[in-house]
């Protein structure tokens, strides 16, 4: 990849420096980096990013800023990437954001930020329409869920793999995690389907998408 | 009343601090709700009240020949009377309604409940009268008294419903205020009209006299050319008739005292009877400041957590991103002199992260407790004042040491004023005085700057005031235009 042009908000002029000289040095177009949503709403009137980087808290309540704006962005621009970046989770933040549909949608962790790697791969995925979660949103899915009962009956190692899905991890991806061949990957996937009585699904995205739809109902 | 002439006063304190009409009561937060019980809570004073020197004196009133002239005039006689006027009657049909419906309770009691329940609905009614009692006192006198709170049944249902009526205190007071009151109000209000009206007839008399000439028969059968008689005495000479009529122009003056007196009374049985009794006005006032106290460390908590997530936390999660990139700077194969370079440049911004990290949570740990504090108010304020940016005196006298939670209040209150000072007065100067006197921590921070400092809902000084309250301290602001400003505190020692 490369030459993908990003938008950034970022209130703390230090990270959002940071977040420019970053993915700037690797080879992204940072095309606006501003510091309140209402900038970021003109940056990606004015300047088409395909992918918009925000931070949930920002001016001037210091609340949920950015993730209306993230919302209201991708009600404006239907299939716009976002990725929002939050010091917590908050569930009720995520489901907010997932409410819209999880293609295109990344919520992660600042932490995240320090682990430059799974950042790109991150902000690459979403910006490909697919969906990257931080593993610590998917445990607090998986933790709110009120499918319980039917969630006990998956053995750790099954819940591993549900919650790398659930990031919106590939098989391969998901094989190099948890250092097992990628058959074995697909047999624990088609163990969850079945004990979870969830519809087959072609792509990885969709499965991601079935997934996530099971935890939140 | 008096009213404060010069410096701009304010005064925010507990209940003794809003009794105290030398200083101008100044309530942000409930300005339909006095302050509890002005006049009747004496002793449910805090441990501490403003300085009996009163940073707000009175303003000049008036001399007392002046004030006795004046009274037949004057507009709080004239209130008085029509308080009084309307008052008696009102009084005297509550008085009778009440006695008819304590007589109708009574026939009522051996049917079962309905005496019992009769008895609520009158205990009801009663509190409302007491509430047009305290409206007619408000509206006329411009008394106002806070209205008792009304207590809740604790569940549906009549037996419920008995128990908060028949239980309630203050619907029991009220009949207590029926019956005190409208002798009060029936007989204040006859004494002033026979006063008045007999003041009226001796002014009037020498010109009665003239016109009328009437003559009267004594007992003993001498004839008197006379209108006014004393006992045997008949005024029946000019310098007699004018006494007479002094006399009544003395009266004229004095009756309007009595009906000030009368009104007066029944005011305070009003306050005594139909306000908050003194240990609600007290529960009242310590429930405001402790909703103040709560607020004011959630607000705290959340100004930390904000400085931590803008400051502190940005800084590390900027330091780790800038590590992480200096080492993948440096792995793989082709590590050559210029990605050596980037990753030198890259560990140096993380360096320099690291510092400003620090640099900030050493700050937000100073704004939550000053190390300093713990070897004393004194030293604390001594690095405080001598960090400040406009140059500060401080002197202390402290023989005693405060308990911690008011050293702290005490440390915050003067920060905050120095940053105000800096901020906003453009002074050249401050000081700041602290000393412990009986039982009182005074702060006095002052400076020569452009002064008019005021006391804003929601903001810097009214929220230091709102803080000494929740320890029952006390904060009084004088900043004229123009300068110099002093904010006074008063603290108690142990809180």
């Amino acid at each position: 990849m490369g030459g993908l042009r990003v938008a950034i908000a970022e209130d703390a002029a230090v990270l959002r420096e940071g977040l420019v000289g970053l993915l700037t040095a690797r080879g992204f177009e940072v095309v606006a980096a501003v510091a309140d949503a209402e900038a970021l709403a003109a940056a990606v009137d004015a300047d088409r990013p395909e992918v918009v980087v925000v931070d949930i808290r920002m001016p001037p309540t210091h609340t949920d800023e950015g993730l209306r704006a993230a919302i209201e962005l991708r009600r404006r621009h239907p299939g716009l990437p976002v990725l929002v970046f939050s010091q917590y989770v908050e569930t009720r933040y995520a489901a907010e954001l997932l409410g819209g549909g999880a293609d295109g949608v990344g919520y992660l962790l600042k932490d995240r930020v320090a682990h430059v790697r799974e950042l790109v791969e991150a902000l690459e995925r979403v910006a490909a329409g697919g969906t990257a979660l931080d593993p610590e949103v998917v445990t607090q899915l998986v933790g709110a869920s009120r499918r319980t009962d039917r969630l006990d009956t998956l053995t750790p190692r099954e819940r591993e793999v549900l919650a790398l899905m659930a990031e919106g991890r590939s098989n391969a991806a998901i094989a190099a995690a948890l250092y097992v061949t990628p058959r074995a990957v697909e047999k624990h996937i088609s163990n969850i389907f079945m004990k979870l009585d969830l519809p087959e699904s072609e792509t990885d995205h969709q499965r991601v998408l079935a997934v996530l739809r099971y935890l939140r109902s | 009343m008096s009213r404060t002439i010069g410096p701009a006063v304010g005064t925010v304190g507990g209940p003794a601090a809003a009794c105290d009409d030398r200083a101008v009561p100044v309530d942000h937060h409930r300005p339909t709700a006095p302050l509890p019980s002005p006049a009747g809570a004496p002793g449910a004073a805090p441990p501490v009240g403003p300085p009996p020197d009163g940073t707000g004196r009175p303003g000049a009133g008036r001399s007392w020949p002046a004030e006795l002239l004046r009274a037949p005039v004057a507009w709080r006689t004239w209130r008085s009377v029509v308080y009084l006027l309307a008052a008696a009657p009102l009084g005297s049909a509550a008085f009778a309604a009440l006695a008819a419906a304590g007589l109708a309770c009574l026939l009522a009691m051996p049917l079962a409940l309905v005496g019992v329940v009769l008895l609520g609905v009158v205990l009801h009614a009663v509190r409302e009268y007491g509430a047009v009692s305290r409206a007619l006192a408000a509206a006329v006198l411009g008394e106002r008294v806070p209205a008792p709170r009304r207590r809740q049944p604790a569940d549906r249902g009549l037996l419920p419903w008995l128990r908060a009526a028949l239980g309630d205190l203050d619907g029991w007071r009220a009949v207590a205020f029926v019956v005190v009151s409208t002798p009060v109000r029936v007989v204040g209000l006859g004494a002033v009209a026979l006063a008045a009206g007999t003041a009226v007839a001796l002014v009037a008399s020498p010109v009665a006299w003239l016109v009328l000439d009437p003559t009267k028969v004594a007992a003993d059968g001498t004839v008197h050319r006379s209108i006014v008689q004393f006992g045997d005495v008949y005024v029946d000479t000019w310098p007699e008739a004018m006494t007479v009529a002094a006399l009544g122009a003395l009266g004229l003056f004095a009756a309007p005292w009595l009906a000030r007196a009368a009104a007066a009374v029944d005011v305070a049985l009003v306050r005594a009877l139909l306000g908050p009794t003194r240990l609600v006005a007290r529960v009242e006032s310590l429930e405001e400041t402790r909703a103040l106290a709560v607020d004011d460390t959630a607000a705290t908590l959340r100004r930390i957590e904000r400085d931590l997530h803008d400051g502190a936390q940005a800084r590390l999660v900027a330091l780790a991103m800038h590590l992480d990139m200096a080492r993948e700077e440096l792995v793989g194969d082709a590590v050559d002199a210029e990605r050596v370079g980037r990753a030198r440049t890259l560990v140096e911004r993380a360096h320099r992260d690291a510092t400003e990290a620090i640099t900030e949570l050493r700050e937000v740990t100073r704004s939550i407790h000053p190390p300093a504090l713990d070897r004393g108010l004194d030293e604390a304020l001594a690095t405080l004042t001598s960090r400040s940016a406009v140059p500060c005196r401080l002197t202390t006298d402290l023989p005693v040491r405060p308990s911690p939670a008011v050293e702290t209040i005490a440390y915050h209150c003067v920060a905050e004023l120095l940053t105000n000072v800096a901020k906003h007065s453009g002074a050249s100067r401050a000081t700041v005085a602290v000393a412990v006197d009986g039982g009182v921590l005074h702060l006095r921070v002052t400076d020569d700057g452009a002064g008019g400092a005021r006391l804003v809902p929601g903001h810097g000084l009214a929220g230091l005031a709102d803080r000494v309250r929740t320890v029952d301290g006390w904060l009084t602001l004088s900043s004229p235009a123009g300068g110099p400003t002093e904010v006074a505190i008063g603290l108690p020692v142990r809180a």
